[in-house]
């Protein structure tokens, strides 16, 4: 973390950065293109071995192109944005959920030795078994499919925020409750201004694996108990032999997971803009 | 002026495992307001130990401190933390997530001593006195090491307390900042007169800094030698060469010396 | 700053008066209100159909847990299900060990690879590997090598990213020292590169158990045929709510053990990392 040598190798990158990056991109298209190039002569044009049997890349762009679309699913169709916004508000909501409650679990634990003497041992009973196995018992509990998929979501992203956000809590240095103690802060003034921005590194490392974790689980939830949204639509294209669709759907998602995991990263980077200024100061 | 700091038979026995270690032994230090007293010792001798009972982050076995006749440490009970001793630490403890203004002027505004604006004020008056004017925004992230020292320091004075503690605050510096660090303290003290307890590896350090240096022995920590320094202040860094400080390294050297070659036969190792 | 302000600190002072019943509370207690808790809980589980509590009164008490698993343990359908998933998993974590491992260190290695391939694995990545069991099912034979791709899958990403991040964060340094040592480039990667990296790989691989098994479950419960998965999803068809819990239970303690093993494992590659 010395700053002096730094300085030279990031005086070095900056010359042969703009040489550097356009090489990437240039080679970054070339590894993109390779990808549906094989894709194209594999399953379109030879149609090799079990390749036959997938989406075809022509069709399937054909597809969510078209106005007119052979299975009902394009860009232009109504049923398309019904799936994805179904999906969006599920993701959206048991997400909310899982943050908010989830940091507050984790505050909590972190302020309160007894608060997390009695919860702790419960998330660590409930840990271990993983999140699609909670589906069966939640269908089973919950009053309706559209309570059991968000709460299955919800469930997902809450755990690893709850446990991230204690890890959080763990890795602030002494010095800095010390500090406020010292320079008479209420207990209210340290949990606002020390544990929550101390924490909020390891919250948000948490939420990026929360938010993906969301994605995966409503997938899986739509799949088995779904009625509408992208997971559900994808097994039902599958089932009515509708491929082209399929694949519309698993491009959708990878772009909502996408779009969803990079507004985290930023509102994070927002949120501690502090530092971005010690980054800058260590050699990288 | 308050400040006027007594520790009378200071014992600390840490118990981890019950393999019992002594770190204090029966110390007795008084500190009279105003003075800076510099403590001297190698690593793992007690100096951080006592600055923590002072502090009100650790209890002693036995003994006791008061502050201005007020007891704030006895056997196993202490006074909690407060703005009155405040502690300017080893590794530093300026909140990284928040700007430099914010992180000087929150003691007094937390405290309700000062509003907002009164603390801008004195704090931009005091970042100036250290160099640091224009700063107010920044992060300490985007500091130095030694601009983060200096807003560390002036922190501390913001909060106007009895004893400043400094807990080897410009140990991570290198020798260059630390001269030019010395001097901007001295210099703050003449203007902001406080009781100060400092702790330091350095013997140059302390007998540059301080009004009586006090060494102390290795583990466990008794009081080896205190010797008053009677150089006149502020001192410039031109007397690190005149005979008078020279002579007091001369009485000290020795000793410290000795107490460091013991505690390399034990291993360096910090007590919490 | 008076002396009746002066707070008590417990631990200190409980040390010299030895075991006290106040200290043997403070030194167990996380123990002992963990217990408790998990203790009351079960017991309002017990209970919850007496107590009217909405939810949990639908499912079946602890007791009948006990008697449904002392069942299920006896039976043969069960330890096939644990030993199919089992196969499953172990195939599709070696496997994605065995080809994201290279394919990272070949990455972090070669600016070529990594530029060309990066970009791929960006646009595949974000799509959750569930949503590919249709076409896991579509492209493989067999309803075992699509179950095992799965699972492959679910592991891979966090290899492959895990084993690249390992190894583009070594310090310069260790790699100066050991060309200024004489190193061959076989010597720089076999004793530099590799170990360096190993910390960042065996995280992954600890991580990477763990989205495994529930990558079986998922495949399992949607498209198989044998494995705990399956079992998990035939007890709720057929509404057998305690061999339900069960099943869950019995994959929490799978995945628990295999995860375990893997830390243990971790840890034996690589020693010089004290904590975890």
């Amino acid at each position: 973390m010395s700053a002096a040598p730094a300085t030279s190798v990031n005086a070095r990158q900056t010359v042969s950065a703009g040489h550097s990056r356009l090489v990437a991109l240039v080679q970054g298209l070339l590894g993109l293109a390779a990808f549906f190039l094989l894709w194209w002569l594999l399953v379109d044009v030879y149609g090799v071995w079990r390749f036959r049997q997938l989406p075809k890349l022509t069709a399937s762009v054909r597809e969510w192109l078209s106005p007119n679309p052979t299975y009902g699913i394009s860009l232009y169709t109504q049923e398309y944005y019904k799936h994805l916004f179904s999906s969006i508000k599920r993701v959206a909501i048991a997400f909310c959920l899982a943050v908010s409650l989830g940091i507050l679990v984790g505050v909590l634990s972190g302020w309160s030795r007894w608060f997390r003497a009695v919860v702790f041992p419960l998330l660590e009973v409930a840990r271990p078994i993983p999140i699609l196995a909670w589906i069966p018992l939640v269908l089973l509990l919950a009053p309706g499919r559209e309570t059991a998929v968000i709460t299955l979501t919800f469930l997902a992203a809450f755990f690893i925020t709850t446990l991230n956000t204690m890890l959080g809590i763990k890795s602030i240095d002494e010095v800095y409750f010390r500090a406020a103690r010292s320079l008479g802060f209420s207990e209210w003034a340290i949990l606002r201004h020390v544990v929550v921005p101390g924490a909020l590194p390891y919250i948000f490392v948490g939420l990026q694996i929360a938010m993906a974790a969301c994605w995966f689980s409503l997938v899986a939830s739509e799949i088995v108990s779904g009625t509408a949204g992208l997971g559900y639509k994808i097994w039902e294209a599958y089932y009515y032999v509708q491929f082209e669709t399929m694949t519309i759907m698993m491009v959708t998602l990878g772009i909502c997971g996408y779009l969803s995991s990079s507004l985290v990263r930023r509102v994070g980077n927002w949120l501690m803009r502090w530092r971005g200024s010690m980054l800058k100061g260590m050699a990288r | 002026m308050r400040g006027a700091v007594s520790i009378r038979g200071a014992v600390k026995v840490y118990d981890p495992e019950r393999s019992q270690v002594v770190a204090l032994d029966g110390l007795d230090l008084d500190i009279a307001p105003g003075e800076f007293c510099a403590v001297v010792g190698p690593s793992g001798c007690g100096k951080t130990t006592l600055l923590n009972a002072i502090a009100g982050f650790d209890t002693l076995t036995s003994g006791s401190i008061t502050l201005d006749g007020q007891t704030i440490a006895e056997p196993d009970r202490s006074a909690p933390p407060g703005a009155d001793r405040i502690v300017v630490f080893q590794n530093g403890a300026l909140f990284p997530w928040r700007s430099v203004l914010w992180n000087v002027t929150c003691g007094p505004v937390m405290q309700k001593r000062m509003g907002r604006a009164e603390a801008t004020e004195r704090a931009s008056a005091l970042l100036a006195r250290v160099g640091m004017q224009g700063s107010d925004d920044k992060y300490p992230g985007e500091l130095s090491g030694g601009q983060r020292r200096r807003v560390e320091i002036v922190r501390a004075l913001m909060n106007d307390p009895s004893v400043l503690l400094l807990d080897e605050p410009f140990r991570a510096l290198d020798a260059l900042t630390k001269s030019v660090m010395q001097e901007y303290l001295t210099e703050l003290l003449v203007e902001v007169p406080k009781t100060v307890f400092f702790i330091t590896h350095d013997l140059e350090e302390a007998i540059f800094l301080g009004d009586k240096v006090v060494a102390l022995t290795s583990r466990p920590g008794r009081i080896r030698q205190v010797v008053p320094v009677s150089l006149e202040k502020p001192r410039r860094h031109t007397v690190l060469t005149s005979p008078e400080f020279l002579a007091i390294k001369a009485t000290l050297s020795g000793a410290i010396h000795e107490e460091a070659r013991r505690a390399f036969v034990y291993g360096e190792r910090e007590l919490a | 700053m008076a002396l009746d302000v002066l707070q008590a600190a417990p631990t200190a002072a409980e040390t010299k008066k030895g075991l006290g019943v106040r200290q043997l509370f403070n030194r167990h207690f996380n123990l002992l209100i963990g217990t408790m808790s998990v203790g009351g809980t079960l017991l309002l589980w017990q209970y919850a159909r007496a107590l009217g509590i909405p939810g949990l009164a639908f499912v079946d008490p602890p007791t009948a847990i006990i008697a449904a698993s002392a069942d299920l343990l006896q039976s043969a359908t069960f330890w096939t299900a644990c030993y199919k998933s089992f196969i499953r998993i172990s195939i599709g974590f070696v496997l994605a060990q065995l080809i994201g491992i290279p394919l990272g260190l070949l990455m972090a290695a070669n600016r070529f690879a990594f530029n060309t391939v990066f970009p791929i694995t960006e646009i595949l990545r974000p799509v959750p590997p569930v949503a590919w069991i249709p076409i896991a099912i579509i492209f493989w034979p067999t309803r075992e090598m699509s179950t095992i791709f799965i699972v492959f899958l679910g592991a891979f990403w966090i290899v492959l990213l895990n084993t690249i991040g390992g190894a583009s964060t070594i310090d310069p340094a260790y790699r100066r020292a050991a060309l200024s040592l004489g190193s061959s480039r076989w010597h720089l990667f076999r004793y530099i590169i590799f170990p360096a990296t190993l910390p960042s790989i065996v995280t992954g691989m600890v991580v990477g158990m763990g989205i495994c098994w529930e990558m079986v479950v998922a495949a399992e419960m949607i498209a198989g045929d044998t494995g705990l998965g399956y079992l998990l999803w035939q007890s709720f068809e057929i509404n057998a709510t305690a061999q339900v819990i069960v099943c869950m239970i019995a994959i929490g303690i799978a995945g628990f053990a295999s995860s375990a093993l893997i830390s243990r494992l971790a840890r034996l590659l690589t020693p010089w990392i004290a904590e975890r």
